[in-house]
């Protein structure tokens, strides 16, 4: 007891004399302070958090305090995130692993779905929206929308790949825009021996990334083959239908069709390529049709687009984007955060961002609004691609799988290894990465 | 390589000419070094859109090339203040911390004979190696099981535990040098360890507490993988993940002015630190590392 | 009395050391250990992130992991390349540092800057150094006449772990010539005046005197320098993120995409334990280098 006090007094006395013990005093008060500053105040009205990405963030202010007005017992903190999507998806993640998200929706990219239903961050949507709600919106994003049977998002925006052509070029030769993988090579070449203008066939994406797995997949699916079954983690890419889509591709390269370049392009470096003048044929997404056709493009007007080619007894298949809106499954607030959706997938929403930022609609209906029709004529070549849509595989580690694919693609386009030694070592290290 | 020998020492005539020749030119050499990439991204953040766009370079703007749009845009677009108080809480708080549970057990270890002595400092000097990649996973898990994510405990109890090794090691080394002279006086005079420790030892340790302090306080400001893992909130960040996100890595439109703008003040503090500490720094920095 | 004191001393001791063994035990001691525990399960989306027991299934998914291999060498690469670049250089600057000339303060608070300043803000500028369009590296190339066209460093596997590897040059070589400076400044000058009586040139005084004395130094920041670069992470991040294509990711930014992206929790324990072999291994190696480097200095004074 005696030394106790013989301690305050001890320090009583310090704090007197000494400078530094008064100062991390000091400190230590602010410090404390601060945190009691910063510990999440609640206030009066349904605060609903979520991350956008920032080039959008300017565009969707305005929608934002419509809903705001109509809502006053909703308030939308819309997070500006960074540009790149595959950086907003990891700030999401790690938003969600430490158990406490600070955000209530999420806009996912349709790849990310799986896992985030997976790892139990969404809340399921069924009970909320009706059949007659669905079908209103494009199958294939519902279709995509849904994780072992359940729907977790509602799509707002969507999107295709699909192949470009050049109808004055073809035309001039004389061909019908081509079906088949075998046409596609043939129509090239022809036009390519005919026209010294002309220097290349067909330009895709090659690189290490993602959208080489979406090209793939469009391939993969026109020969009849598969990437994994989501519903018995079977791997089909040793088997020889994926073998000759890589064969297909490398066969471009071979022949000359395609730059041997294409191992390192994504979607803008052929996008440039193409749009001057010098290809016939290209695969990418519908984005690149305004910027085809914008006053100063030499292809203005020499431009249409068709579904993916495919083998001779398989259909198209067009590798499905888009995103589209979850309810997080820790929000406090989950009927304000249904409203919000209804409000962001709502025609009225999606026409408003596709005027202004060019994205596809996923309501059917829009398909059909003069509006947009007015502006984008290309809706209904689109709307035509949008019925064979070629979903990724619907599984929890689908960017994991993903990954291994692109590593062996890139091997095999760029030439490193052949075509069935990339595909057997991707198979293997898929199966065992879904093995567990 | 010729400049090896030191000043004190007679040499030959045309050692001397070649020293004059390339001395100069080896220290130009290093400040060039040192300083060039900073001074760019300073030169950058002063300077126009247009000026940064274009080719070539512009290494000496017009005064019409100059501005402080950059950082007024960076303010605009992020609470860049916000960042910088996040850094210096967590910075301060963890090296606080850091001193006050290290220092102790670096007197224990350097004065008072404990059994397990030696494999505490071995434990302690192996610890400075690990990487924080090997410790980030664990340390998920514990952030997870109390809840402490998006709260600045999950970086100030890690910051202070990275930093305790070089804590011990470099006050460890300090406390050996002490004489004892005094402590043995204070105990002849009757007083108890810890009014000892608290009476006599603690006001000579201040100088050595600052150079450790220091030290710290950089380690802690600079830390990326745990400040990017375990704070996702955007008014918690610190000011190296909000500018790396702030670069984003974006296909598009790369924000170069205001980048460079986050980068000048985000390092400020810590060239300020190293201009009035330089002395000290290296004190710490080579006792910590060598004599441990 | 004697007893008394010792035993007070002995509590006291404990006392004073307990709270720092305690945060060392839970932000050190325990993530090694739980890795190693959860290395032997399957933590994954694939089962709902439900542990379950798997043997040695996340070691052997290793051994087969082209990736892993791929980034294991790409981590050699770096740490081999940074750290030699960085020695020799730092030894350059550290010996500049010791001499005596005007402004010599001020030059060496110069050259502890890059080591002072945030990794991650300087992966920025050295991004903005190495951009393909208004980079400053291409755009001294091009005056120099040395290239007709920009330069994509970061586009390209290689040139972008050149350009990581020049940038972490920059941003540690001081502190080896910290460490490097404290040792020569420790040589007693008459040593060198004995090899300048017996006619040494200044590399042969180099070689016979500073080299051996400094050996201790050099190891030990040889030590320091591995045991960071092996475990290298954000400075990459920053600038490649690993790309392109992989080419430029470390072991550490695997297991960080393994756990924090896939939310592989077992397989990414299992990386962890396997990159801490390797670093004991590493450090083993270069502490029993030090140890018989000590010995052999001590026997050259």
């Amino acid at each position: 007891m005696e030394i106790v006090q013989d301690y305050s007094f001890k320090l009583l006395k310090y704090w007197r004399t000494s400078l530094l013990v008064r100062v991390l005093s000091l400190i230590a008060a602010f410090a404390l302070t601060a945190l009691l500053i910063v510990l999440p105040a609640r206030s009066q009205p349904v605060v609903l958090s979520f991350l956008m990405n920032a080039p959008e963030v300017p565009t969707l202010r305005p929608l934002i305090a419509e809903f705001e007005r109509n809502n006053p017992n909703i308030r939308l903190n819309m997070i500006e995130a960074p540009n790149a999507t595959n950086l907003v998806e990891d700030l999401n993640t790690s938003s969600f692993l430490l158990g406490s998200s600070p955000y209530d929706l999420v806009n996912m990219d349709v790849v990310w779905l799986a896992k985030f239903a997976a790892a139990g961050w969404l809340r399921p949507l069924d009970d909320q929206v009706s059949q007659a709600e669905l079908a209103t919106f494009l199958p294939g994003d519902i279709e995509a929308s849904r994780y072992q049977g359940k729907l977790y998002r509602l799509p707002w925006r969507t999107d295709v790949g699909m192949l470009y052509y050049r109808t004055d070029l073809l035309q001039q030769a004389g061909l019908q825009p081509p079906e088949t993988f075998a046409n596609l090579l043939q129509a090239a070449k022809t036009v390519q021996q005919a026209n010294d203008a002309v220097q290349w066939g067909y330009v895709w994406q090659g690189r290490q990334y993602e959208g080489t797995a979406a090209m793939f997949t469009e391939v993969l699916q026109g020969y009849g083959g598969f990437w994994v079954n989501p519903e018995t983690n079977e791997v089909g890419l040793d088997r020889p239908e994926a073998i000759n889509a890589l064969n297909f591709l490398l066969s471009t390269i071979q022949q000359g069709i395609s730059p041997a370049g294409v191992s390192t392009y994504q979607e803008e470096e052929a996008r440039r390529l193409f749009q001057s003048g010098n290809t016939v044929f290209m695969r990418n997404w519908p984005y690149a049709w305004e910027l085809l056709n914008q006053a100063e493009s030499p292809v203005r007007g020499n431009v249409s687009i068709k579904p993916m080619v495919h083998a001779p007894n398989q259909t198209s298949a067009g590798c499905l984007g888009g995103w589209g809106w979850g309810i997080a499954s820790t929000t406090q607030h989950p009927e304000e955060a249904w409203k919000a959706i209804q409000f962001f997938t709502s025609a009225y929403v999606q026409k408003q961002t596709s005027l202004t930022g060019g994205y596809l609609p996923s309501l059917r209906s829009l398909y059909n609004d003069p509006d947009l029709l007015k502006k984008y004529e290309y809706f209904p070549l689109v709307l035509e691609v949008l019925q064979t849509p070629a979903l990724r595989p619907q599984i929890a580690q689908y960017a994991q799988a993903s990954d291994i694919l692109q590593r062996y693609l890139s091997a095999a386009i760029s030439g490193r290894t052949s075509s069935e030694e990339a595909l057997q070592a991707a198979a293997r290290e898929t199966r065992s990465l879904l093995g567990a | 390589m010729t400049t090896t020998v030191p000043e004190s020492q007679p040499r030959s005539a045309h050692q001397h000419g070649v020293r004059r020749i390339v001395l100069p030119v080896a220290v130009v050499l290093t400040v060039l070094f040192c300083l060039a990439p900073i001074l760019w991204q300073l030169l950058t953040s002063f300077k126009t859109d247009a000026a940064i766009a274009e080719i070539p370079n512009v290494y000496f703007p017009r005064p019409d090339q100059l501005t402080l749009d950059q950082y007024q845009k960076l303010f605009e677009r992020r609470p860049f203040f916000n960042y910088i108080f996040n850094s210096f809480l967590v910075s301060l708080a963890s090296t606080v911390l850091a001193l006050g549970i290290g220092a102790p057990a670096a007197y224990a270890l350097a004065r008072l004979k404990l059994q397990g002595e030696r494999i505490m400092l071995a434990a302690v000097l192996i610890v400075t190696l690990f990487p924080p990649i090997l410790l980030f996973l664990g340390l998920l898990d514990i952030v997870r099981y109390f809840n402490l994510g998006n709260n600045y405990l999950s970086l100030i109890i890690p910051y202070t535990a990275i930093n305790l090794p070089l804590t011990i090691l470099v006050m460890r080394s300090f406390f050996q040098q002490l004489p004892k002279d005094l402590e043995d006086a204070a105990r002849v005079d009757g007083y108890s360890t810890p009014r000892m420790l608290l009476d006599i030892v603690l006001p000579m340790t201040i100088p050595a507490l600052a150079t450790t302090g220091i030290l710290t306080f950089i380690s802690a400001w600079n830390e990326f993988i745990f400040a990017l893992t375990f704070i996702t909130r955007e008014d918690l960040k610190t000011v190296p993940v909000a500018g790396a996100q702030l670069g984003g890595a974006s296909p598009f439109e790369i924000p170069f002015g205001p980048i460079a703008a986050a980068t000048v003040l985000g390092t400020i503090p810590l060239v300020l630190l190293v201009l009035f500490f330089q002395r000290r720094i290296v004190q710490g920095l080579t006792s910590g590392a060598v004599k441990g | 009395m004697v007893d008394y004191v010792r035993a007070q001393e002995r509590r006291t001791g404990w006392f004073l050391t307990i709270p720092a063994l305690l945060v060392l035990a839970l932000v050190f001691a325990y993530p090694i250990l739980r890795a190693f525990w959860q290395s032997f399960f399957t933590i994954n989306l694939g089962n709902q992130l439900t542990p379950a027991f798997n043997g040695l299934g996340n070691y052997i998914r290793m051994a087969q992991d082209g990736r892993f291999w791929n980034t294991l060498w790409n981590t050699t690469i770096f740490t081999v390349a940074t750290v030699s670049l960085e020695l020799v250089l730092g030894m350059g600057i550290a010996l500049v540092l010791n001499q005596s000339f005007k402004g010599r303060g001020i030059v060496r608070t110069i050259a502890i800057l890059p080591w002072a300043l945030p990794t991650a803000l300087i992966a920025l500028a050295w991004t903005w150094i190495f951009n393909d369009q208004y980079g400053v590296v291409n755009d001294l190339l091009l005056r120099l006449g040395l290239i007709s066209t920009g330069i994509n460093w970061l586009g390209d596997p290689t040139l972008a772990m050149i350009s990581v590897i020049i940038a972490d040059v920059w941003k540690t070589t001081p502190f080896i010539s910290i460490l490097l400076l404290a040792g020569l400044q420790s040589i007693p000058g008459d040593l060198y005046e004995a090899q300048a009586i017996d006619g040494a040139s200044p590399w042969q005084s180099f070689r016979q005197v500073t080299l051996p004395l400094l050996l201790p130094q050099i190891v030990i920041a040889l030590l320091f320098r591995l045991a960071q670069a092996f475990g290298i992470f954000d400075l990459i991040s920053v600038m490649t993120g690993g790309g392109p294509g992989g080419g430029t990711e470390t072991v550490s930014l695997y297991i960080y995409s393994t756990v924090m992206r896939y939310l592989d929790f077992g397989y990414g324990a299992a990386l962890v334990v396997v990159t801490f072999l390797l670093l004991v291994l590493v450090v083993a190696i270069a502490t029993f280098f030090l140890n018989r480097s000590r010995k052999r200095a001590s026997g050259a004074v």
